[in-house]
């Protein structure tokens, strides 16, 4: 079966989204659009509803930029594992995953908050880890510098092993809570971690019992080498991003080839590309979605954001001339995103005007447009290529887009047989068919690696 | 009008509480305990749930102690934030105050959790600002060493100013959202914090809209003459501990008092003392369950849990002897164990004489009798300027959380020192509090 999680952004995936006229009238922090979002995608059975964040307001140097928002600025949102944690309790199966950056917040904190979700949503939440890549975000944390990326991922793994350790220092039976003994707990089913590393030392244990999952499921979004290193050892699935098929099947092959050195079976990390959908009942309508959009987005406009996408002013040039070539090949805080796009570009030889249009609808990721045969089509094809084990679905204008994937296309999945026609567990991790995790409380792992899967 | 809020610890304020026959059959991670607390207190009109909190796994020095469990201890609780936002969806008026130490957390991510616990709520979110004092604590952030009380306060102050400054970065009509010209924001209407002080450097502006409230409601517990200071210059809510009504009287007119060098009218903040209640239908009701609840301890765990109250091993001393008193400050001392041993000194009390008087209440004040004594004693410490309010401690839930609504409350109702409903929306229209001004309208 094919695993789907969703990124129910309210504002939508393309840049021109939120101005559609079958966009939300105001998205801006309006929990009611996203429980609506989550109960369409607990509707068409899907795995997850998948939050991103930032520690910051981002742009405000590019005023044009700012004022007309982009998908991934996020100006003013919800903290995601408060939203999440209010939205478990109106969408009763389906999967909440935050995110959550290793960067600038403790990991007793970390492990706490997402072990509340996971009792709150009884077995649903999962956490995204990810170490801070938007620079400005520092400011707000007291630190003029950002971190480099060999700092945040030596910090992100002895993070995320503090945190499994964390999350299994109680036996699930130490809680008796015997009203005729007065015994509430047995000191000797819990221990501390007594953690002391480069990063972090936490002598533990955390103030939370063992959660329903055993331990909240980890997502990861290593594209960068350290990044795909870190997933194969210890993620629980991973988004991952790819302009093409062969990216997905060369990246897919690559991390799950890196797993053995660890001990761990490939299928215990799943694998989930993103893609944009654009899906009408007919192509027609799918391209008549994608051209409204399209047009939506005034020259300048799309400048501004491809310079953000970028990180290179490429105002003044002219829009239908090639990009320039004297941009940085690697900068700080720069996403696998950017080079993507500058690949793209050189690959196909596109202008300025002709990169932004490919950016605008899918941030330079791929794209699955027609009727809901042609885009389900494409999914079958991608998840039997081994290009991913499913998708992270997003849709360029919302709600409509996400109602559009999970009536006409979320059926026809169904009808292939692969995708689920109803939920069969109560737990994201077995959505997502993810065996139970270690834990030093099971005999048979008494003695085993803590946090190690 | 009377504030009334209450402690939501599923577990109940008597150490024995969790074991009495009417208390939840199950209380660790029992979301369904919190859900049904927080809906009885929403048919009484109760201002606020709010809940203590802590950032570690205590008493673990102290196996009978730790076994047994005591309600200040927490070794296995929600997380406050996430829990009350997924409470703020299972009720529409209650308000919902959470903890979160200044100590161990940036000012970005208290400034964020508040504003966002806000929004869901639609206005109800409160947080209790608190600088850690457990040494255990501090052990699970990277410090071995505890900052001192000066330090945790000078820290306190600067956090709760830039997390303030960080809630007014947006003004409310920042958002345009106009689909046909594409303008979603107006950057004029956001301004950065830009905040460099001795403990913080902060930039801003918040990710998060201006909230429902303005500003989510500012609660404190300053016991300390620090900690009062910080409550007078910037709390809007403060838990009082005095233990009798002629000292609330002292800490009130004392707190308020130091209310206008700050520029702020004594009505900017309501004091809530604790109040521990022990009400049955009538005074053998409540004479009867306090007995069942001091028997259900023996002296060995009182022993104990006094001494983890008072901050010092008092296991060894003669239970009829007198209660040994602390020498010097320990840094780990808390003003609750500070005014237990008061108490016991004050009073000439033997050790057991003075658990037995810790146990339903910690020190704190305690009330105990029928429906018209429990009103009586709350009405005449309001009248006479001794609080605002009461932050009400119940010794078994939800037995007496469900009595105090139905016996106490329309008796106060009754008497007009509680409104019959909500009066607004937010927590602060239910405490009487102002909505703080929006910078960006004040300037225009």
């Amino acid at each position: 079966m094919m695993n789907l999680v969703t990124i129910p952004n309210l504002v939508g995936g393309h840049l021109g989204g939120w101005r559609h006229r079958d966009a939300f009238a105001k998205p801006v922090m309006n929990l009611e659009a996203f429980i609506e979002m989550t109960q369409i995608a607990e509707r068409g059975k899907l795995d997850a509803v998948f939050l991103a964040d930032g520690n910051g307001v981002r742009d405000m140097d590019r005023p044009a930029l700012f004022a007309a928002n982009h998908p991934s600025a996020r100006p003013a949102f919800f903290e995601p594992t408060t939203l999440l944690s209010a939205v478990a309790m109106v969408a009763k199966r389906i999967g909440v995953v935050a995110t959550a950056t290793s960067t600038y917040e403790e990991p007793y904190t970390i492990a706490r908050k997402f072990a509340s979700m996971d009792h709150i949503s009884k077995g649903r939440a999962g956490w995204n880890l990810v170490t801070a890549s938007n620079p400005g975000d520092a400011l707000n944390f007291g630190r003029a510098e950002h971190m480099g990326r060999e700092d945040r991922y030596a910090r992100a793994q002895e993070f995320y092993e503090v945190v499994a350790a964390l999350w299994d220092s109680w036996a699930p039976d130490a809680f008796a809570q015997d009203k005729a003994t007065g015994q509430y707990l047995d000191p000797a089913r819990v221990r501390p971690i007594d953690h002391r590393g480069a990063h972090f030392t936490v002598k533990g244990p955390l103030n939370i019992s063992p959660t329903p999952q055993g331990r909240p499921v980890v997502f990861m979004a290593g594209q960068s080498g350290p990044g795909m290193e870190l997933a194969a050892r210890y993620a629980d699935a991973l988004f991952g991003a790819g302009t093409t098929k062969q990216d997905c099947i060369d990246a897919y092959a690559d991390i799950k080839g890196r797993m053995a050195r660890y001990g761990r079976a490939p299928d215990t990390l799943k694998i989930l590309p993103g893609v944009s959908t654009f899906v009408g009942r007919t192509t027609a309508e799918a391209e008549e979605l994608y051209e409204e959009l399209q047009s939506l987005i005034s020259p300048p406009l799309g400048v501004h954001y491809l310079s953000k996408m970028l990180v290179h002013d490429l105002e003044g040039l002219p829009l239908d001339g090639p990009l320039p070539t004297d941009m940085a090949p690697e900068t700080l805080g720069g996403s696998s995103l950017r080079r993507y796009i500058i690949d793209m570009a050189r690959r196909d030889s596109l202008t300025i005007r002709q990169t932004y249009e490919r950016t605008l609808p899918a941030l330079g990721g791929p794209v699955f447009k027609g009727s809901p045969t042609q885009v389900a089509d494409e999914m079958e094809d991608w998840w039997r290529s081994k290009a991913g084990d499913g998708f992270t679905i997003m849709a360029p204008v919302q709600p409509r887009g996400l109602r559009d994937f999970v009536n006409l296309v979320v059926p026809e999945l169904q009808r292939r047989g692969i995708f689920r026609k109803e939920y069969e567990t109560t737990t994201l991790r077995g959505h997502l068919g993810l065996p139970d995790p270690p834990s030093q409380w099971h005999p048979e792992q008494a003695s085993g690696e803590r946090g190690v899967a | 009008m009377m504030v009334l809020g209450f402690t939501g610890g599923a577990l109940g304020g008597h150490l024995g509480g969790w074991r009495h026959p009417d208390s939840f059959p199950t209380t660790s991670m029992q979301l369904q305990c919190m859900v049904e607390m927080a809906q009885i207190a929403e048919r009484g009109t109760l201002d606020m749930m709010f809940l203590a909190d802590g950032n570690g796994v205590r008493q673990m020095d102290k196996p009978a102690l730790f076994a047994a469990n005591s309600p200040s201890d927490r070794p296995a609780v929600f997380e406050p934030v996430t829990l009350f936002a997924a409470l703020s969806q299972h009720t529409r008026h209650i308000g919902f105050v959470a903890t979160a130490t200044t100590t161990y957390e940036e000012p970005f991510t208290i400034a964020r959790k508040f504003a966002s616990l806000d929004h869901l709520s639609g206005g109800r979110a409160g947080w209790n600002l608190v600088t850690t004092q457990y040494v255990e604590d501090a052990k699970n952030f990277g410090r071995d060493e505890h900052m001192g009380r000066v330090d945790r306060y000078e820290r306190a102050r600067e956090s709760l100013d830039v997390v303030r400054a960080l809630w007014d970065s947006w003004a409310t009509d920042a958002f345009l959202q106009d689909k046909s010209t594409g303008q979603y924001l107006d950057p004029a209407r956001v301004r950065l914090t830009n905040h460099r002080g001795t403990h913080f450097a902060v930039k801003g502006p918040l990710n998060v809209a201006r909230t429902p409230q303005g500003q989510p409601v500012v609660f404190m517990a300053g016991q300390s003459d620090a900690g009062k200071e910080l409550a007078a210059y910037g709390g809007e809510a403060l838990f009082g501990t005095a233990s009798d009504k002629a000292e609330a009287q002292k800490e009130y007119a004392d707190i308020k008092g130091r209310m206008a060098k700050y520029g702020r009218p004594p009505n900017a903040l309501r004091i809530m003392p604790a109040l521990s209640v022990f009400v049955g239908r009538t005074a053998a009701e409540a004479d009867a369950l306090f007995a069942e609840l001091q028997a259900l301890i023996s002296p060995a765990l009182a022993v104990s849990y006094l001494s983890k109250v008072v901050g010092f091993d008092v296991t060894g001393a003669p239970l009829d002897g007198p209660m040994p008193q602390a020498r010097g400050e320990s840094l780990g001392g808390t003003a609750i164990g500070r005014s237990v041993l008061d108490m016991a000194a004050r009073e000439g009390l033997s050790v057991r004489a003075t658990y037995q008087r810790v146990l339903p209440s910690m020190s704190g004040n305690m009330v105990k009798g029928d429906p018209t004594h429990v009103a009586d004693m709350m009405e005449d410490w309001y009248k006479s300027k001794a609080c605002d309010g009461f932050m009400l401690s119940m010794p078994v839930e939800p037995r007496s959380l469900r009595d105090f609504v139905e016996l106490v409350v329309p008796e106060l109702q009754r008497r007009g020192l509680r409104s019959p409903e909500y009066r607004g929306p937010t927590l602060r229209d239910n405490m009487g509090l102002a909505h703080p001004v929006d910078p960006f309208l004040e300037s225009l």
